[in-house]
């Protein structure tokens, strides 16, 4: 009974901080399986797949209702990440565990280090952001489509902006559809061998190099997420990696953590959060390469 | 805002309202499957049993935590596997064929990946 609130509490504190930190609890569910269960690695990407979709899922109903995420662009980058969640689910179980652990603990690392980027160069609490800074302005959709069909010669050309029209929003032109694919299907990859959303990979490059607005890159995302860890989630589910006596409690801590998340996120102070999750991130990645070796 | 613009909306508000309703289904399901995990004194670290889709249903009926546990479980991974398929629905009506493409793609993509555990043995199979 104590084991079974414990991993509740602990799913609590993920989805508590990935709520908080704009995180998938997954980079945390992971480690806490691990290090603080002693479960196989395999065993807690499988749990943490599932917990994703369930927080992911919650969080895009209410994105979609919203109108927040951009439903067509998410469903057409997803059947890019479904298939590199194919490609990450099937040699997950062709790796070597220790492989694996010194991925995660380079991935733990990454995001530590972004994350203390991010503070050095992030105005001070208050200050706004421009959520539109990669989405600079650009020709309406509609002006594209026009554009692309008043010239007969560019045909090729004007169907690609016809597509790229379609997925944009009715305040930005989305663009470089090609990376986006790789990215995405990259991004499948990722989450499948390491058991996180790939929100990390897939809000950047919608918002970066697509020129999507932050705000919508991220509901877009967590749309996404979902079909993401389902493709490789049901991989695990059929293996037999998925154990329901931790998968439940988990899940459930996790799901109650976001929820609790998402309503105290006002009043709490993210930049000291922040810095102590860089250095639980930085602890932790020091303790998965150590499991490694 | 166009007449398509406004059904466009209703349509990803509909589909909105159904991930919530279906995540809290799961939810539902999951914690009726924890309290009676701990209500018989189950510890998570004792090891679930193997997934057997035979024995879900009379596992409801006794009040089997584990079944509650699989049919939620299953229930959250099949939650947006059922938005897309409600999307692809809805795109055909409104002829949008290149989103209907897509949507039957990761549908078609969820299949192979049951396949592929099929077709190495290892469904339903532990440690395959």
């Amino acid at each position: 009974m104590i084991v079974g609130l414990l991993m509740i509490a602990g799913g609590a504190a993920a989805g508590i901080f990935g709520s908080l930190l704009g995180l998938g609890g997954g980079i945390l569910i992971v480690p806490l399986l691990t290090i603080g269960f002693g479960l196989d690695l395999r065993a807690a990407v499988g749990v943490s797949l599932v917990c994703v979709i369930m927080t992911s899922s919650a969080a895009a109903g209410v994105y979609l209702e919203r109108h927040v995420a951009n439903l067509r662009l998410g469903m057409t980058l997803e059947l890019f990440t479904a298939i590199g969640a194919l490609i990450g689910g099937s040699i997950a179980f062709l790796l070597d565990e220790r492989l694996l652990s010194v991925l995660f603990a380079g991935l733990l690392l990454y995001v530590a280090f972004s994350m203390a980027r991010a503070r050095v160069t992030t105005p001070a609490p208050g200050a706004t952001t421009d959520t539109a800074a990669a989405g600079e302005p650009v020709a309406a959709p509609d002006d594209a489509v026009q554009a692309a069909t008043t010239d007969p010669g560019a045909l090729a050309v004007g169907r690609r902006e016809a597509i790229l029209a379609e997925l944009s929003g009715s305040d930005y032109v989305v663009r470089n559809l090609g990376r986006g694919i790789v990215g995405s299907t990259g991004a499948g990859v990722v989450s499948a061998l390491l058991g996180i959303g790939g929100g990390i990979i897939k809000v950047p490059l919608m918002h970066l190099a697509m020129g999507v607005p932050l705000r919508t890159a991220a509901a877009t995302s967590n749309l996404m997420i979902g079909i993401t860890a389902a493709a490789s989630a049901v991989i695990y589910l059929l293996r037999g990696e998925i154990d329901p006596y931790v998968a439940g409690p988990t899940a459930i801590g996790v799901f109650l953590g976001a929820t609790i998340g998402s309503r105290i996120a006002p009043r709490v102070n993210v930049r000291w959060l922040q810095l102590a999750f860089i250095v639980v991130l930085g602890v932790t990645a020091v303790q998965m390469l150590a499991r490694a070796i | 805002m166009t007449t398509r613009e406004v059904r466009r909306r209703a349509f990803e508000a509909r589909i909105g309202r159904w991930l919530i309703l279906v995540t809290y289904l799961s939810v539902t399901l999951l914690l009726t499957g924890v309290v009676l995990m701990i209500a018989t004194g189950i510890s998570p670290l004792d090891g679930g049993p193997v997934l057997d889709p035979a024995t879900l249903i009379a596992g409801l009926a006794s009040l089997d935590p584990a079944a509650f546990l699989w049919i939620g479980l299953m229930a959250v991974i099949a939650t947006p596997v059922t938005r897309v398929i409600a999307a692809a629905v809805g795109f055909a009506r409104t002829g949008e064929w290149m989103l209907v493409a897509a949507a039957l793609g990761i549908l078609a993509t969820i299949i192979a990946s049951i396949a592929s555990v099929a077709l190495t043995g290892g469904l339903f199979d532990p440690g395959a």
